[in-house]
């Protein structure tokens, strides 16, 4: 009996160990501990293991919040606010911009985190790093800058004007976008790398960055593992004094947690391990007995900014005739997709590419837009103008749909929609809209497939029907960019491998065709250089007819940009609709980030 | 020729066939894969680009540094009639990959450009911590108790027996979920998420090991639970089965102690659960991938599951090869050991050999 009892002794011994050490030491001071009245844990924009915080490399390759707009640790000229659409100041200030030059002038007291002035050296370095090297990622800056000029005005301000390069996009709107997007590096950091390794910019994108980088911004990095990242505030930050009257930003220190699963943004935020995420969570107004809001207490609960679609290929019979593609976008039942797949987070749903809520909304005609829609949600609508069209339905004894019949005749394919399998609001949204356009004699089957199999789909437009989420973010260009990603022709390829667009990947308006529509592009070209109101409003709405009446994608809903929500278990003092002073963002982008300075913590 | 040696000839026949498998798998683990669109084509479509041919260059550039299309000696890329890159055929790819690994070097990730080793060696740790242990109390206490209901029956066979079959038949990760609903979110006991407290940098000092501690209460859980229901399963219809047998009546006869039977029971009994013990060892470190998704731990099976998702190929073939590996190890100890040590066996080898 010695072994039995030995090893039960083993066991029990064991468990007692672990049961002991399950006091709780959130927010002890231990080595590399981080007191969680000072700590905000924000989540949601690092996925895979961090690997590079050097600016210069590829956005995928880089970890947060050195990559993309993350605008705390390396910042850019300005920060849109999507609540007011100003452009706030930053390293710069927006002084004008018309269609010949978008001007900025440098905050003179702006300094790196090593002492050195932020220059228009600095500017210049980033923004015509592709005239040296082809390959960076800001080299498409080029299409839209022709040049930068640098006066010095009084008080020794350097003054930069961007100029619209006339003679290949002429968009002064799309400058105003990178003006945000495009962050400022040290340029005498940068210089010497690039010195030191004779030129070459390969070899500069092997660097790492992460040892006390040389920063612009309020936080920099302090630390990194496979499971997060951490940040410590930058009490020196030039702009504490510049944009914020002298007030250090709140938050000692900022971890953001890797999780490996969506679920956990919800347990997070729910046991207050999180104080704010980004991502989809269900059912968020459940929660709120947990302390976890929303900008909105009532439904849709997140303020819209996104457009999700259903990308049609324009190509391909049945859906290269426009009454099949406006039929299927009035048997949709967009009330019920919001109901039973996006836990009400869309507002009632109104036709078009136009907004009918936020900045968009004085663009958004009601009247118009009803005389060129076909009504949505209306299925007998929908049947009628298939009939009428030519389009025949056989069902079966119970009422499901067999096949159909096109107007010549033949027996139409089934078409598939594509979605990535797993993620899971996006495949309920596609089992509605199967039901739905089934039940009205339109022969749809769900697709949903691999990555793998999903995302080299789009740009080769080789797909029937495809849930597509553009990659269009709330900047000033709104909703010109919105129209853009949809309609414009610009850059067609006919459908195939090899064959890649990175708009319009239903290859809608195909310019080789005598039916091109060559008011499309041509209203996509003049818009972003208007600067009258009204006759910019009508420009928008005649494009916004345009695509009401030819329907080459069916929005599907209007989903925020960020799912912001947060928890006020740690942290009060977030922005909401009651208190705007920052718009519905996570502090990390944008003006969002002036949260930073607003926030207090709960417990001293 | 080894005729006089059954036992390594034994051993010989069995590694040849177990190197035959390698060869296969490894083939296998390189073209599976493959079958899809490769790794560019997703990393393409997932950016924006203004125009088409910043994209093809950037197309390029990430195919060239990916060694999947063809360079000439100047490192100049090869180019067909209409100036496209010329893509590296498949066997080629098979032949520099064989090459690397024979020389140790299992390349670079595509995603991050972390060498594939080190990805492994940062994962590899957390597997073996979550289920080494895991397993190997799971099956001392299911075989323990599996015997103990077998020997003493009765109201004690009735309540493990239940429960264990109970156990074995819920898949872990339901089981798991299970535990972070009520332990986790409901109760509010243990974290439900991570494998420590993000305020504290891993190394050895005793606030780490106790966060530690602390989070690998549920994941510990949600794997012995589970493997302990299904060996006391086995273990006990292998202990009812022995217990017929003659030597354990003559050994009742004989008056000897309780624990004395048990053990020769245990000893008999344990034969088959030590094959099985010695697969899930070798099978552990393909990492439990659902229980780390469950509970974000980090592990192998994460660094997979990432990997496929984005068709990094050189870490698919990394990890894989490790499983295989271990896989093909573990089975061929087992079989080894089970010569050596089954009688049996033994005897029927040197029968063969005459």
């Amino acid at each position: 009996m010695n072994f039995l009892r030995l090893i039960t002794c083993g066991v029990f011994v064991l468990s007692f160990a672990v049961l002991a050490s399950c006091d709780k030491r959130e927010g002890g001071r231990e080595r590399g501990g981080y007191p969680r009245s000072e700590t905000l844990y924000l989540a949601g924009s690092q996925w895979g293991d961090p690997n590079t915080f050097n600016p210069l490399v590829e956005p995928w390759l880089v970890a947060w919040p050195a990559n993309d707009r993350f605008n705390i640790m390396y910042e850019p000229l300005t920060a849109y606010n999507s609540l007011t659409g100003a452009t706030e100041p930053v390293l710069g200030t927006l002084v004008s911009f018309d269609t010949e030059r978008v001007v900025v002038d440098i905050q003179p007291e702006a300094r790196w985190s090593d002492g050195v002035p932020v220059t228009s050296t600095d500017v210049k370095f980033i923004y015509e790093l592709g005239k040296r090297f082809p390959q960076a990622t800001t080299a498409y800056v080029g299409e839209f800058v022709s040049g930068i000029k640098v006066d010095t005005i009084d008080g020794g301000i350097e003054r930069v004007s961007f100029m619209v390069n006339k003679r290949e996009r002429n968009n002064p709107l799309a400058i105003l976008d990178q003006l945000q997007a495009i962050r400022i590096v040290p340029a005498h950091v940068f210089e010497k790398y690039l010195t030191d390794n004779n030129n070459d910019f390969e070899a500069v994108k092997k660097i790492k960055c992460d040892d006390k980088p040389v920063v612009s911004g309020p936080y920099t990095l302090e630390q990194y593992n496979n499971e997060r990242i951490i940040l410590a505030r930058r009490d020196d930050y030039w702009g504490n004094k510049v944009l914020h009257g002298g007030a250090l930003p709140v938050p000692k220190y900022i971890i953001h947690p890797i999780y490996k699963n969506n679920d956990h943004f919800a347990v997070g935020l729910q046991k207050g391990t999180l104080d704010a995420s980004m991502n989809f969570i269900p059912r968020i107004n459940e929660r709120k007995k947990d302390g976890v809001r929303t900008w909105y207490d009532a439904p849709p609960y997140f303020v819209p900014g996104s457009m999700h679609f259903l990308y049609l290929n324009n190509t391909k019979a049945p859906l290269n005739d426009r009454n099949f593609r406006r039929a299927m976008a009035a048997a949709i039942d967009y009330a019920a997709i919001n109901r039973l797949a996006l836990s009400n987070y869309t507002p009632a749903m109104r036709p078009g590419l136009i907004m009918p809520e936020g900045l968009e909304k004085e663009y958004f005609n009601a009247e118009e837009v009803d005389a060129h829609s076909v009504p949505l949600g209306d299925t007998a609508y929908a049947r009628r103008i298939l009939s009428e069209a030519g389009y025949r339905s056989v069902f079966d004894d119970r009422g499901m749909l067999r096949f159909s019949i096109g107007p010549n005749g033949d027996t139409l394919p089934t078409l598939s929609i594509r979605a990535p399998a797993g993620w899971s609001d996006w495949e309920a949204i596609v089992n509605l809209v199967v039901s739905q356009l089934r039940a009205v004699g339109i022969d749809v089957r769900e697709g949903f497939v691999d990555g793998s199999q999903y995302w080299p789909a789009l740009p080769s437009g080789q797909f029937d029907i495809i849930m597509r989420k553009p990659p269009v973010a709330v900047t000033a260009s709104l909703p010109w960019n919105r129209f853009n990603a949809v309609m414009s022709s610009r850059n067609w390829r006919p459908v195939g491998d090899g064959n890649s667009m990175n708009e319009n990947e239903g290859r809608y308006n195909n310019p080789n065709s005598p039916d091109y529509n060559k008011r499309v592009d041509e209203l996509l070209d003049i818009i972003p250089l208007m600067t009258d109101k009204d006759s910019l409003k009508a420009a928008y709405i005649e494009l916004n007819n345009i695509f009401l009446t030819d329907q080459p994608v069916i929005p599907v809903c209007h989903l925020p940009e960020e799912y912001y929500q947060f928890s006020t278990k740690h942290w009060t003092g977030w922005p909401t609709e009651k208190n705007p002073f920052a718009p519905p963002q996570l502090p990390w982008v944008g003006s969002g980030r002036n949260t930073l300075w607003k926030l207090q913590p709960v417990t001293k | 020729m080894l005729k006089k040696y059954p036992t390594v000839r034994y051993v010989l026949q069995r590694a040849i066939w177990y190197f035959l498998t390698f060869l296969v798998a490894i083939a296998l683990n390189f073209f599976l894969p493959r079958l899809g669109s490769d790794p560019v084509d997703i990393m393409m479509a997932q950016s924006s680009f203004s125009s088409p041919e910043i994209r093809k260059q950037t197309e390029e550039n990430l195919r060239k540094s990916f060694g999947l299309i063809v360079i000439d000696k100047q490192g100049q890329i090869v180019r067909d009639e209409q100036g496209n890159a010329v893509r590296a055929s498949k066997l080629s790819q098979l032949f520099n990959y064989s090459k690397q690994v024979l020389k140790g070097d299992l390349g670079t990730s595509f995603k991050n450009k972390k060498p594939v080793k080190e990805i492994i060696l940062q994962a590899l740790p957390w597997t073996i911590a979550l289920q080494f242990p895991a397993i190997l109390f799971g099956w001392i206490c299911g075989n323990l108790l599996g015997a103990l209901a077998a020997y003493r029956r009765g109201v004690f066979d009735k309540a493990i027996f239940p429960l264990a079959l109970l156990m074995s038949s819920i898949p872990f990760f339901v089981f798991g979920m299970v535990l972070v609903y009520f332990f986790g979110i409901i109760w509010d006991i243990f974290p439900a998420v991570g494998a420590y407290s993000l305020q504290l940098t891993p190394g050895f000092y005793l606030d780490f090991l106790l966060s530690a501690a602390y989070h690998y209460v549920l994941p510990f859980f949600s794997i012995f639970l589970i493997l302990a229901g299904g060996q006391a399963i086995g273990m006990r219809s292998m202990g009812i089965y022995e217990l017929g047998t003659d030597y354990i009546k003559y050994a009742k006869w004989l008056g000897l102690k309780e624990s004395r039977v048990l053990i020769y029971l245990f000893r008999n009994a344990m034969l088959p659960q030590l094959t099985g013990l010695a697969l899930s060892i070798g099978a552990m470190v393909g990492g439990a991938l659902i229980t780390e998704m469950i509970f974000s731990y980090p592990g192998l099976g994460m660094a997979m599951l990432t990997a496929i998702q984005t068709n990094d190929y050189p870490v698919i073939q990394g990890v894989t090869l490790l499983i295989t590996t271990s896989v093909l190890l573990a089975n061929f100890t087992v079989d080894i050991l089970i010569a050596l040590l089954d009688p049996r066996v033994k005897a029927s080898l040197a029968m063969d050999a005459k």
